[in-house]
């Protein structure tokens, strides 16, 4: 039911959800343009398609701010994927993640799967800072970082939240330690009521990125797409079985309008 | 007065020298509350820093004493006014124009200085505002943080330029125009310049004022002073402040505030905005208007530099009429359940708009509605990626509920023509989205794309008329256009009007011609304007309003003749430099969702989030 209100081309919805200036829309311009680049507050919600192989991959990109919040239910309706995004030097940003938005992921689809984002780590990371502009070099990277997801993961747990800045005269203080964000997708999927034994793990879930040196940008949207394919798979499947699709589909998204309505 | 308690003690350093001529209480008494609140305001020396204030003037611009001698009257009426009281005729109880100076004696060294003559209260105001944060220096003039973080640090310094601004300093209080918006409560809530919490107790004196002279049953409109005008509009709970030193007409200012409003309702709706102060009164409503600064900085430059704004009409790009009408037919054709307006934009200029038929038999779509769009457009350069899709308020079509705008550039990566189409149906982004591919896979077949890309503005020169520079022109008489939008057309500005201090220059000119044929105390048909290095003409009929502007050598004659051709002119052109009959279509799907239907049914504003906030 949930995929009911999704329409013919996109394959797959992905949405990018978080509080304002975290980062968003600059982790998938990033991701799509390879480049960082000043942004303007997002309004309402940008909606992008990606190829990723045969599939259509749609992407919303939604606003952050306040004002906007009651499309949340909106964007997430149907979605394969949430991205939750806080801001690494901005405790805030994690606890709005709870506060605000996870209710909005209520629409999302059933075996929706979550990534718990960090950004802006090249303000707090040394590591995080080395990754290089240019799109051949984090062509290369992307492979790399593949490869070290998990050591990277490792790597960034033993960090103390307290000192993380004195290593190498990096000014902005941490203020969420990766495991704080983990511990949140632990209670995310209680949330929803899912065995945490049967879900995706933290580890793989829980990402550290810039979106301003790229670093690990593309590791987060790919392993994303890889793990929506199944997604993409079963709902083709169904597609196929039932070639009138179409009808019942308009009829499910009237109805759940209705529903939303009250 | 909630800061009358804590001042008592610095009273007696005040003093009022140049008692207010009409002697009325309310008057005599915010005079005096007035130089109390400044006094408690600037512990330290005031009017020096005046002195800076005091010699700027616009570059060009005529002192208004001197205008009425260069000026000639063609209308029947004769000619007795002077400006001066013409001013003074318009000013009502509650506008306090009373001459008044403060002198402080804190700290009794800055006596020379204040002796300056600071002798008028509309300075005195703009100093007392400009000097009031200086109690709170320090705090958040570097940056503002969001009020839902803790940290201030993830602003990115691009956005903020204007924000960062040191609202202490002598180039904050240079500033043309200022504009300020707080609620009832006294919060504040946007600053053109500087930070709010860095004006905080600036917004705070204002809403003494504002307060005060309410608390006598009168409502502050307006305080002039020799430099500047400070005008005041109160809507619902939100206050809106106007501090402008651009020789602009009261009305005028109060226009571009509610402009203002209107661009604050636009993204919040009028029903939420009073419903969250019913509820909550001291609600800090920049938790919901945060990331909306650029969008009403945008709103504010455009309006000082935009035409369309001062004459409340829109502005469309001259298109052969054919190829006009064929992007019509195009949008025309691609529509979906629910889908009210087709608006295609060039250039930040309109190309062509479709209308719902029953929607727009309702109401029409205003001038000021479609800016508001074309603003939200230009602010937001996010819409040159991806496809939008973002609730919004047209504020004078129904200021209560939102539209759904579906916002797309047909060219990326140029990005100059633009999509929006609006939907009553919140749900509907991915038919609405089926109906761009559609427009987008009829405009590539018809070559539209390009044959868009050369239509530009036209120069004076093709007129043909020796001696004209530029004019504006506003008909009444399009056909089908009185019950559709209104437009004007203009020629580019070229020389000498090719700087930006001239074109404003030249914009100047033009708001003082329309604040005479718009005085509410008396307006005038036809103004002969004889200028310093122009001669301009506005003349306004039952058929049309018209503004143009001639070289200085100009006879009156040859004016009149001038202005015949002209008309002559936009006769001919006319299907090309307006939309004559904004074609309509049919979209209501059923007799259960007409478009009353559907607008009443945008009313779940529950839906959209607010409520949860309080």
């Amino acid at each position: 039911m949930p995929e009911a209100s999704k329409m013919k081309k996109p394959d797959v919805k992905l949405v990018l959800l978080g509080d304002m200036n975290v980062g968003k829309t600059s982790l998938l311009h990033r991701y799509t343009d390879r480049k960082f680049k000043d942004t303007v507050s997002t309004v309402g919600g940008a909606f992008f398609l990606k190829q990723w192989g045969p599939y259509n991959i749609s992407i919303w990109d939604t606003a952050g701010r306040e004002q906007f919040h009651g499309l949340g239910s909106m964007y997430c309706r149907g979605a394969s994927a949430v991205i939750l995004t806080y801001d690494v030097t901005n405790w805030q940003s994690l606890a709005e993640l709870e506060e605000r938005f996870l209710s909005l992921t209520d629409t999302a689809s059933h075996d929706c799967i979550f990534a718990i984002v960090g950004n802006k780590v090249d303000l707090t990371d040394p590591k995080a800072q080395l990754s290089q502009d240019s799109s051949g070099v984090s062509e290369d990277q992307t492979e790399h970082e593949e490869e070290r997801t998990e050591p990277q993961v490792l790597s960034s747990c033993p960090t103390p939240p307290a000192s993380p800045a004195s290593l190498s005269g990096i000014t902005v203080h941490k203020q969420v330690a990766h495991e704080d964000a983990m511990a949140l997708y632990g209670r995310i999927l209680r949330y929803k009521g899912l065995e945490e034994k049967s879900s995706l793990p933290a580890e793989r879930m829980c990402f550290e990125t810039s979106a301003k040196t790229g670093y690990n940008v593309d590791a987060l949207f790919e392993t994303l797409f890889d793990l929506v394919l199944p997604s993409i798979l079963r709902k083709r499947n169904e597609n196929q079985q039932c070639p009138t699709i179409d009808l019942e589909e308009c009829r499910g998204a009237s109805s759940k309008r209705a529903r939303f309505c009250c | 007065m909630e800061r009358d308690g804590h001042q008592e003690g610095e009273g007696q350093g005040v003093i009022i020298r140049n008692p207010p001529l009409e002697i009325n209480p309310p008057a005599d008494t915010l005079a005096t509350s007035l130089s109390l609140l400044g006094n408690h305001m600037f512990p330290d020396q005031v009017a020096r820093d005046d002195r800076a204030t005091a010699d700027t003037q616009e570059p060009g611009e005529l002192p208004p004493s001197e205008v009425p001698a260069q000026e000639q009257h063609l209308d029947a009426e004769p000619v007795s006014n002077q400006e001066n009281q013409l001013e003074t005729e318009e000013t009502d109880n509650a506008e306090c124009q009373n001459n008044e100076s403060t002198e402080t004696a804190n700290g009794g060294t800055k006596d020379d200085a204040a002796d300056n003559d600071q002798n008028d209260s509309g300075e005195f105001v703009v100093t007392m505002l400009a000097k009031a944060k200086l109690e709170e220096q320090g705090i958040g003039v570097k940056g503002r943080s969001s009020p839902l973080l803790e940290a201030g640090t993830q602003e990115s310094p691009a956005l903020m330029s204007h924000r960062d601004e040191d609202v202490t300093a002598d180039s904050w209080r240079q500033h043309r125009k200022h504009i300020f918006v707080l609620s009832e409560a006294g919060k504040p809530i946007y600053s053109r310049y500087g930070s709010e919490e860095a004006l905080s107790s600036t917004m705070g004196v204002m809403m003494a004022l504002v307060s005060f002279v309410q608390s006598g049953d009168n409502i502050i409109r307006s305080v002039y002073s020799e430099k500047h005008t400070v005008v005041f509009l109160q809507k619902g709970p939100l206050v809106l402040v106007c501090v402008s030193s651009s020789r602009q007409s009261e009305e005028q200012l109060r226009g571009e505030l509610l402009y203002v409003y209107y661009q604050i309702i636009s993204m919040l709706t009028q029903a939420s905005i009073s419903r969250i102060f019913e509820h909550k009164k001291n609600y800090d409503l920049r938790r919901l208007l945060a990331g909306s600064e650029k969008i009403l900085d945008g709103l504010l430059n455009l309006v000082d530099s935009d035409p369309s704004f001062l004459l409340a009409a829109i502005h469309c790009l001259p298109l052969a009429s054919s190829l006009r009408d064929s992007l019509s037919q195009i949008l025309q054709k691609a529509i979906t359940t629910n889908l009210v307006f087709s608006i295609l934009i060039a250039k930040n200029q309109l190309l062509t708009i479709v209308q719902e038929k029953t929607v727009i038999e309702d109401t029409r779509l205003e001038p000021a509605d479609v800016h508001l769009l074309l603003n939200l457009i230009g602010a937001s350069s996010a819409f040159q990626a991806g496809e939008i899709w973002t609730p919004i308020c047209l504020p004078l079509f129904n200021p209560d509920c939102y539209f759904y705008a579906y916002i797309s550039y047909l060219d990326p990566p140029e990005c100059t023509v633009c999509l929006l189409l609006l939907s009553t149906d919140k749900e509907a982004f991915y038919a609405v989205a089926d109906c761009k591919r559609k427009i987008e896979e009829a405009m590539c077949a018809q070559n539209s794309l390009s044959l868009i890309a050369k239509a530009q503005s036209y120069s004076v020169s093709q007129v043909g008329v020796s001696d004209l520079r530029h004019f504006m022109y506003k008909p009444f008489d399009v056909p089908d256009n009185y019950r559709q939008l209104t437009q004007f057309t203009s020629p580019e500005m070229e020389a000498p009007y090719s700087s930006e201090e001239e074109k404003m220059r030249l914009l100047d000119l033009y708001r003082y011609m329309h604040s005479r044929i718009h005085s509410s105390s008396r307006p005038l048909k036809l103004i002969y304007h004889v200028a310093e290095r122009e001669t301009l003409l506005a003349w306004v009929t039952s058929k049309f309003e018209l503004y143009t502007c001639f070289s200085p050598l100009v006879t009156k004659a040859c004016a009149i003749t001038a202005i015949t051709k002209l008309l002559r002119w936009i006769k001919k052109e006319e299907d090309r430099l307006f939309i004559r009959y904004p074609p309509k279509y049919s979209t209501t799907p059923n007799p259960s969702k007409s478009s009353r239907g559907g607008k009443s049914d945008q009313q779940d504003s529950t839906d959209n989030g607010f409520l949860s906030l309080l």
